[in-house]
């Protein structure tokens, strides 16, 4: 019980492994390339959580500075994926990973 | 902190982000996944100033909710008709993707229940991190913050160059 | 509560960061360069504009040689706080990454498909050298914040490079491969650096090593995080389980930058590789070490041999030279990672003197392969067939570069396999296990790399017409150039190899 109600650094690192996890599952299972993405996102999310946490009970400021360029290049990359998505969607009218397949072995 | 309060708002926001996101991944629609994951971005926020780290929280709401997921949201609007009924987004290997998902969870819960390996300190972080953050930037971060500022640009240029709309290859004059 | 710094601190700072940009020339030049560029794109009207845009990229990127030979005088050390490292191979990376920009340039100007296929070539030029300077940091990182950057920053770049042929569909079923693959790795390495953070409460890879080497570590975590970073590291490598995207990326993307990424992509990758691996991750004996039976150098070893079979035998089949030159890229991140694993240093020299080879080489056979397929529209191997007679210069040009590629005397290709395999055979007993699949895959690889100048020189043309496809006096000279250089580079290695040994010097190594 003692565990439970005293929130330590494990509590956190257990909501990023089930984020970690499930974008991971995102990814491998989904064949919507903008669902890949969110998968994406959730674990850029786990690592900022375990960032911020390892930072927070650290007490060091490499965890924070860390979690924001994270963030910062997050939006990047959701810009530029969204773009190219598109660009996708103008040629082949799907945005679906497994049917996007012109080149053979 | 054994404040039962402090608790109980804790699991609440671990709830929503946990259960949000499993939404997220579990939906078979595109549309209730990119509106299930702002709650997953405000509970995660949340977590943020649980963490002391009140301005990773806001730029969390500020940079996730109003940019990225509206970035993500228009890529669905773009990308499907609203109208049409096909949203749905097929599972692919949905059995060994189940497996890998609870190996996965598996593995690092197990890792991080057994290990004392975290660097422990008796100084934690403590109120409000916003002017470490400001000193920081401009102190030991300044080349990051000026490496970010070319990713930026070098995103922006070629993001712009792949959703430009231009019809034809060389008439240009 | 957080107290203001005092003035003295605040003045130190200042003085830190000003004496840090002395060491930082070439980079901010580099910076200069990409924004002068997107300005000048704005600039510049009319018909030329591609053309002088190229040669402007081509002069910008030479003048940072300058900058970056003036590097040599300077000592070796850490600036911005940590973030950056110079030393003698950092410098070395960066002419390597310049000069395979300039290649791409050059090989960019000789591709006709651009002039059909894009209307704005403006961005392409300063993405190339956006490109420039994050492999430059990256192999100048020694934060991993930097890392992470300066990676993300290269990946952005080449997604939206290889997807430049925007109307084209295998140009922009390549970009999307990329990117899918491309977030997903670096979100694991991500995840990998937020535990290495974890047990280290440091970011900077010096302090990392001090840190586990202080305090030790708990292997499970550190074997988990291993294995995180391993994809991130992997996927820009592209060895084998991270390899997926390099065929249709290789096969889509426009054919200077399916180059540029095979040599300089993959080049920059092991350089962030040896880099984190020889100083910030532990090796030697230690209590922890042999906890599960693997660590970093059994998992190294396991992706090398994987490559070499996966990379060498796949290719066997393929019908598109383009994909078959990037399977054999999978197999040299093989051959490569062998040189990395010898962990001493001539094993390092091994590895940057088999990048320079595979420089030369690779970069020269995606050269003839543009000017054929300028000619004759295609890059499937029957489109090859008696190309020789046509083109002969093309042909024997590249039979020479497939040869060097193959590893065979007298190729500068043949030196690099030497010393890779030499440094393993000077390591012991199963180190010449290594060796021996190493030299096996190769002589698998004789077969793939011959079919081509089988069929241009040995098979009849499927639609006969004897009008000779003359590429252009300037691409005629280029080839030849790129031809001597690698049997001159075979012959006497001398110089190379020597630059290759005074540049495995890397700041704050213990390992040898």
């Amino acid at each position: 019980m003692e565990q439970l109600t005293t929130i330590g650094i494990n509590h956190y690192l257990t909501i990023s492994a089930i984020l970690f996890a499930l974008g991971l599952y995102a990814v491998m299972t989904r064949k919507n390339a903008i669902v890949v993405l969110m998968g994406v996102e959730l674990i850029l999310n786990a690592a900022n959580i375990n960032f911020l946490a390892f930072s927070h009970y650290n007490g060091g400021m490499e965890g924070v500075m860390f979690s924001l360029f994270v963030i910062v290049l997050a939006a990047a990359e959701a810009a530029v994926a969204l773009a190219i998505i598109i660009n996708i969607y103008k040629i082949f009218k799907s945005v679906d990973v497994s049917s996007i397949d012109s080149m053979k072995e | 902190m054994s404040n039962p309060t402090y608790t109980a708002i804790f699991y609440l926001f671990a709830a929503i982000t946990v259960f949000s996101a499993a939404f997220v991944v579990f939906s078979r629609n595109v549309i209730y996944s990119a509106f299930s994951l702002l709650f997953t971005f405000f509970g995660i926020a949340a977590l943020y100033v649980f963490l002391s780290a009140d301005f990773i929280a806001v730029t969390q709401v500020v940079v996730y909710v109003g940019g990225i997921l509206v970035l993500l949201l228009f890529g669905v609007m773009f990308t499907n008709n609203i109208m049409d009924t096909d949203l749905k987004t097929d599972v692919l290997h949905a059995i060994p993707g189940t497996f890998l998902f609870l190996g996965i969870l598996a593995a690092l819960l197990f890792t991080f229940y057994t290990t004392n390996g975290w660097m422990p300190s008796d100084t934690q972080l403590q109120g409000s991190v916003v002017e470490r953050i400001g000193f920081e930037t401009m102190s030991r971060y300044v080349l990051p913050f000026e490496m970010a500022s070319i990713l930026l640009l070098a995103a922006l240029i070629g993001a712009a160059f792949l959703a430009r709309y231009d019809n034809g290859g060389t008439n240009e004059h | 509560m957080f107290e203001l710094p005092s003035g003295a601190e605040i003045q130190s700072i200042i003085s830190i960061l000003k004496s840090g940009l002395g060491f930082f020339i070439p980079e901010i030049y580099l910076s200069i360069l990409f924004m002068g560029l997107i300005i000048l794109d704005l600039a510049l009207k009319g018909r030329n504009k591609s053309g002088i845009l190229g040669w402007a990229t081509l002069i910008g990127l030479g003048g940072s040689f300058y900058f970056i030979a003036q590097q040599h005088a300077m000592q070796a050390g850490e600036h911005f706080f940590g973030m950056y490292v110079l030393d003698e191979y950092a410098i070395f990376f960066k002419y390597f990454f310049v000069a395979s920009g300039m290649f791409a340039v050059v090989a960019t100007l000789a591709d006709r498909k651009f002039d059909a296929e894009v209307k704005s070539i403006g961005e392409y030029y300063a993405l190339v050298v956006a490109m420039v300077i994050g492999m430059v940091m990256m192999a100048a990182a020694s934060d991993l914040l930097m890392i992470f950057l300066a990676m993300e920053l290269v990946s952005l770049s080449a997604y939206i490079l290889s997807g430049y042929f925007k109307r084209d569909a295998r140009s922009s079923e390549a970009a999307l491969k990329y990117l899918v693959y491309g977030a997903v790795s670096s979100g694991l390495m991500l995840y990998g650096f937020s535990l290495i953070y974890g047990m280290t409460a440091e970011t900077n890879i010096l302090k990392i090593s001090m840190e586990l080497a202080d305090h030790g570590y708990d292997p499970l975590v550190m074997i988990l995080a291993t294995l995180l970073i391993m994809a991130g590291f992997g996927y820009k490598i592209g060895a084998f389980p991270f390899h997926f995207w390099s065929p249709d990326v290789y096969e889509g993307a426009p054919t200077p930058i399916t180059a540029y990424l095979s040599v300089a992509s993959k080049a920059a990758g092991f350089a962030l590789l040896l880099r984190f691996f020889y100083i910030a991750v532990p090796h030697g004996v230690s209590p922890y070490e042999d906890i599960l039976g693997i660590d970093w150098l059994t998992l190294l070893v396991i992706m090398s041999v994987a490559s070499m079979i996966y990379g060498n035998v796949v290719a066997i089949w393929q019908k598109n030279v383009k994909r078959l030159l990037a399977y054999s890229s999978i197999a040299h991140a093989g051959y490569l990672l062998l040189g990395v694993i010898v962990m001493d240093e001539i094993g390092t020299q091994a590895v940057l003197f088999y990048l320079l080879s595979y420089f030369l080489m690779n970069y020269a056979a995606f050269y003839v392969v543009v000017l054929i397929s300028n000619r004759t529209g295609s890059e499937t191997l029957d489109d090859y067939r008696g190309l020789g007679s046509k083109m002969p210069l093309a042909g024997a040009a590249l039979t020479v570069f497939l040869i060097s590629l193959v590893g065979l005397p007298p190729t500068v290709g043949f030196i690099g396999k030497l010393m890779i395999f030499s440094a393993l055979l000077s390591k012991g007993a199963l180190y010449i296990w290594l060796a021996l699949i190493g030299v096996l895959t190769s002589v698998i690889s004789l077969y793939y790399y011959m079919l081509i100048p089988l069929n241009m020189f040995l098979r009849e043309s499927l639609e006969p017409n004897e009008k000779s496809l003359n590429p252009g006096f300037l691409a005629q000279l280029m080839m030849a150039v790129l031809m001597i250089l690698t049997i001159w580079f075979g012959l006497f290695f001398e110089p190379l190899s020597e630059f290759a040994r005074y540049s495995s010097a890397m700041f704050g190594l213990s390992l040898y």
